[in-house]
């Protein structure tokens, strides 16, 4: 159970850093941690360590990419940045994402059975 | 796609591992470092900036550990990290190590060596095409004839009504075998033929590699003067010239127009893939067309034809033998007068060519099989002891946080690490083993000189260790992790720290080793019983001294009988007149040298019984002096004479089974019999001699009527086995016997020469290497199951040792300790013995038919047996025994 659980946070994390990406451009793990957290309205209290895997993945199949860079405030950080098949990536997660919840908002609003 | 690409990029991730560790390091403390910034901008202090995001992190080691798992193949570094652990543990234990090791590599060898000689004769694809679809009708001995054989030849008019209504075969072919001087071309040369029909060829589905087979054209009497050549002799007599083609070879002084050559190692058949009651050649050197006549039957033709088809495509065994079962009661309709046993039974090629290997195959099989899993239950209580004294390590690592799985995934590396070694080790000896079972083997099995290390084998051989690696390591791993880790992990817990559970596993490894054992050493005692049962048959002849060879006189050269018979007189004359013969005899076949004609009898005075019941006999000719000769005892009435020819009254000479038969309580001296057919007249009885056997030393030898050469008999006089009985060693006497011979007939060939006693010897092959190879597995079993007695005793004595020291701090003697131990040992064994016991009972039945002369159940063999176990697992326990018994009550308590 506790493993399905963390499979659907990676899977909803994943989403969330592409969006995330898209919306700020350029950024940091720190910076794509932070904004989620922020976005979320700090409803989501996960620890900021557990981005770094799903970073990692993302890149390896090919959705975003990275590089070293300066921050604001002159220090190194490594920036990731979607590709051009992230940015198609996230519309298509973004739709299927609202289609399963569209799906499952039905089942679980009371009246589902009767306005329906 | 991008799934791959991902799985593609953590492989290259296994490598380059510092650069990224480095990495991802420094992208670690850029993440906090930026965090550590924002926090001092909201006002903490430095300290409490810091501890926030590093709390707000998480586990910094585990997030590295995700990734790295994320970023690599986890499976694959855990792995190799296993591998490594294990070679290192492995190392430290080289003693452990040489045991596990090499007790694995001999069952793995064994199993592997035995296993490539099942593939060469049993599992090989045969080099026919669709070799499934070919099978071999024969005519079933009617019950109650124990001729020591089943299969049985069809007669023509058999084969021509199959050929005519058969609708499940699509290609049905006849053939017998036939000997056939070749003159004219270098040195005359007797060649081993085959005479066969049309159909043979294409029933077999094989082409030759040069010219065409025979068509229905030259399969027609007075058309058959073709000939197809094999491989071989094309090759060594005809220099491989592919211009033979249309030439004319001198056959038994006739010429034979060369159709073909047939594709090298085709020999078909060999004498070993057929039935005992033919007498095939070792391998076929030409083929001739069989140009049968389609007349109507003559009265007591002989019956000498072996039958290959090809069912149409889609018909199973089972739907050929219905149809020939309904065939059968046609022909019983139809031709009442022929002999009446139309029951048949289709063998399969596959069955067929392993021949009587089949089953004393299957038997070392199970038998290797036993050997193995006794190596394996002995590593696996091996390993359960070493996992027993490595409990600290486990408990530690679990309470380090290393899961349940992942220590019983450590220990199954390291035995399938050992059972790698010991595959690798064995897959060296089973080379060996092959080796020396191609020199030794009796070449009575077909194809051994096939048997090799192919990559079935090797695949067999790779098998079989992961599974004995899994079988060994797997029980003592989740034994070995199943512990509690509170109670281990207290200080002053039980000392000996062993659970009930594992006790109980390694004893019920104990017993069942022992029980497989037993099996195997009963199977061993039987056979080798079987075996000295039959060594001391009286086989009703003397194959001491005797020397015999086979004569096959030119048909174009010796036209009647007459001509024969003398040649055979002044040959006989000339060879008793050498000094080393004792005394000299002719005969159709000699004993052990292959079946003779059998016939149905006519018994004047006799009146016909039952059809189905009727007297028959082996028939087989003898000259005056034979019997002396070979050595089978005149149990009354007198020898064949000079004097007993055409022109006088026809005599013949009965076996004893034969007199027992046909004249319960009478004297057959005196009385007539002959072949049923008319054309041959009945016979008087002028002797009985004692029974003889003929093909196998098991055998009960059938009804045996001898006649003499000199009076008109079938079927031929044209091949005929020589009998010299000699004063020195037989085979010194060999070269003097041919230039005997040929002052008589200087083209005359001699074929076949051999000593009587190799003969029987051959007889026995078979027997002797099924009863050599279990002996030793049963030995190799034994050792085993000694070892594992010896380890599991010592090890639980060594448990024991306070306790013991206890008992004789309260006044144990010595010896009551001694018969504790000895006890608990003899208690184990006693149960193996038990359950060994019931299993060999049930396999009873599967081991009968291997015997001779000894029940499967014999009593005698199965209390030896038991006794020896029982002795050997007291052996074994002997020495950690008196080592308890030594044990100072002082030392001992101070352990504790």
């Amino acid at each position: 159970m506790a493993r399905n659980r963390n499979d659907v946070w990676q899977g909803t994390l994943a989403l969330m850093i592409l969006k995330t990406l898209e919306a700020l451009g350029p950024q940091h793990g720190y910076g794509i941690a932070r904004r989620i957290e922020q976005t979320s309205g700090n409803r989501l209290a996960v620890n900021y360590g557990t981005i770094y895997p799903a970073l990692i993945k993302l890149e390896q199949e090919g959705y975003i990419a990275s590089e070293w860079g300066q921050s604001n405030n002159n220090r190194r950080a490594k920036y990731y940045k979607l590709t051009r098949a992230g940015t198609k990536q996230v519309q298509k997660e973004a739709r299927d994402w609202e289609q399963t919840t569209a799906i499952v908002a039905r089942f679980l609003s009371p009246e589902s059975g009767s306005s329906s | 796609m991008r799934s791959l690409r991902a799985f593609l990029l953590r492989i290259t991730g296994l490598f380059g591992g510092r650069r990224r560790e480095r990495e991802l390091a420094e992208e670690f403390e850029s993440h906090l470092e930026l965090h550590i910034e924002d926090n001092l901008r909201d006002g903490m202090s430095p300290v409490e900036a810091r501890r926030q995001a590093v709390l707000k992190f998480g586990g910094l080691e585990a997030a590295k550990e995700s990734c790295r798992d994320r970023r690599g193949l986890p499976f694959l570094e855990t792995l190799t990290q296993d591998i490594r652990f294990a070679l290192r543990i492995l190392r430290k234990n080289p003693g452990f190590v040489a045991i596990a090791v090499l007790t694995l590599a001999l069952g793995i060898g064994a199993s592997t060596a035995v296993f490539s000689l099942v593939n060469a004769v049993l599992l090989k694809p045969l080099p026919y095409s669709n070799s499934g679809q070919i099978v071999f009708p024969w005519r079933q001995a009617p019950p109650g004839l124990n001729l020591g054989y089943n299969d049985l030849p069809w007669g023509r008019i058999e084969f021509l009504f199959l050929s005519q209504e058969s609708q499940t075969l699509q290609a049905l072919g006849a053939f017998k075998s036939d000997s056939f001087n070749l003159t004219g071309s270098g040195d005359p040369a007797r060649l081993d033929g085959l005479r066969a029909s049309a159909g043979f060829f294409p029933a077999l589905g094989v082409s030759p590699v040069l010219g065409r087979t025979f068509t229905d054209d030259e399969d027609q009497p007075g058309h058959e003067h073709s000939v197809v050549l094999g491989y071989q002799l094309w090759r060594d007599r005809f220099g491989g010239d592919p211009a033979i083609l249309g030439r004319s070879l001198e056959l038994n002084g006739d010429a034979y127009t060369v159709l073909g050559v047939m594709p090298a190692g085709f020999v078909f058949p060999r004498a070993q893939e057929m039935p005992g009651s033919f007498t095939f050649a070792r391998e076929v050197q030409l083929w001739i067309p069989l140009a049968l006549s389609r007349g109507a039957l003559i009265p007591a033709e002989p019956s000498e034809l072996a039958i290959v088809g090809r069912l149409k495509p889609g018909i199973t065994v089972a739907q050929g033998q219905a149809e020939m079962d309904v065939l059968g009661q046609r022909l019983q309709a139809q031709f009442p007068q022929a002999k009446g046993w139309f029951t048949s039974h289709l063998t399969p090629m596959a069955r067929q060519l392993a021949g009587e290997t089949r089953r004393p195959l299957l038997l070392i099989l199970g038998a290797v099989g036993i050997v193995l899993l006794i190596a394996c239950s002995n590593v696996a209580s091996l390993l359960l002891t070493r996992s027993l004294g490595r409990k600290r390590e486990f408990t530690l690592r679990a309470a380090l946080g290393a899961d349940k799985r992942r220590l019983i995934r450590q220990l199954l590396t390291e035995s399938l690490l050992l059972a790698s070694f010991g595959g690798l080790l064995g897959t060296l000896l089973s080379a060996a083993a092959i080796h020396f079972m191609k020199i030794l083997g009796p070449s009575s099995i077909p194809r051994l000189g096939e048997t090799a290390l192919d990559f079935r084998v090797l695949g067999f051989a790779v098998g079989v260790s992961l599974f004995s690696g899994v079988c060994f390591g797997l029980a003592p791993a989740i034994a070995g992790t199943r512990e509690n880790l509170i109670e281990s992990l207290k200080e002053g817990g039980p000392r000996s720290g062993e659970s009930q559970a594992t006790t109980k596993l390694r004893d019920a490894l104990l017993v069942s080793e022992v029980a497989l054992a037993f099996v195997l050493v009963i199977a061993a005692g039987l056979l080798a019983q079987t075996f000295f049962h039959l060594l001391s048959v009286d086989p009703g002849f003397n194959p001491a001294r005797v020397l015999t060879f086979e004569l096959s006189l030119p048909a174009s050269k010796y036209t009647n009988q007459d001509q024969i018979v003398a040649l055979y007189q002044s040959a006989l004359q000339k060879l008793r007149g050498l000094p080393g013969v004792e005394s000299a005899g002719i005969t159709e076949t000699v004993p052990m040298g292959g079946a003779t004609e059998s016939t149905a009898l006519r018994i004047p005075g006799h009146p016909a019984t039952d059809p189905n019941d009727r007297p028959y006999s082996n028939y087989t000719m003898a000259s005056p002096g034979y019997f002396v000769a070979v050595g089978t005892p005149m149990l009354r009435g007198r020898d064949f004479l000079e004097s007993d020819t055409v022109d006088s009254v026809p005599v013949t000479i009965i076996n004893s089974a034969m007199a027992k038969k046909y004249w319960p309580g009478e004297d057959p001296i005196g009385k007539q019999v002959g072949p049923l057919s008319r054309l041959y007249p009945a016979a008087t009885i002028i002797g009985i001699v004692a029974d003889t056997k003929r093909l196998s030393l098991r055998e009960e030898p059938p009804p045996e009527m001898y006649v003499p050469y000199t009076q008109k008999v079938w079927p031929s006089l044209l091949t005929m086995d020589v009998v010299l009985r000699t004063k020195v060693d037989p085979v010194s006497a060999a070269a003097s016997a041919r230039d005997a011979i040929h002052s008589v007939d200087p083209d005359l060939p001699l074929a076949n020469i051999a000593t009587l006693e190799t003969l029987v010897d051959g007889s026995m092959t078979q027997q002797r290497f099924a009863m050599f190879v279990l002996g030793a597995f049963g030995a190799l079993a034994l050792l085993l199951a000694s070892i594992g007695m010896y380890g599991v005793i010592s090890y639980s004595t060594m448990q024991r040792t306070p306790e013991i020291g206890i008992r004789m701090a309260l006044g144990a003697q010595r010896r009551n300790v001694l018969a504790m131990v000895l006890g608990h040992g003899s208690r184990l064994a006693g149960l193996g013995i038990a359950i060994g016991l019931i299993a060999a009972l049930a396999m009873g039945h599967t081991m009968a038919s291997f015997l001779y002369g000894v029940q499967a159940s014999d009593p005698l063999t199965l209390a030896g047996v038991s006794l020896l176990l029982l002795a050997v697992a007291l052996l074994a326990c002997y020495v950690p025994a008196r080592r308890a018994m030594r044990t100072d009550p002082v030392i001992a308590l101070r352990y504790e």
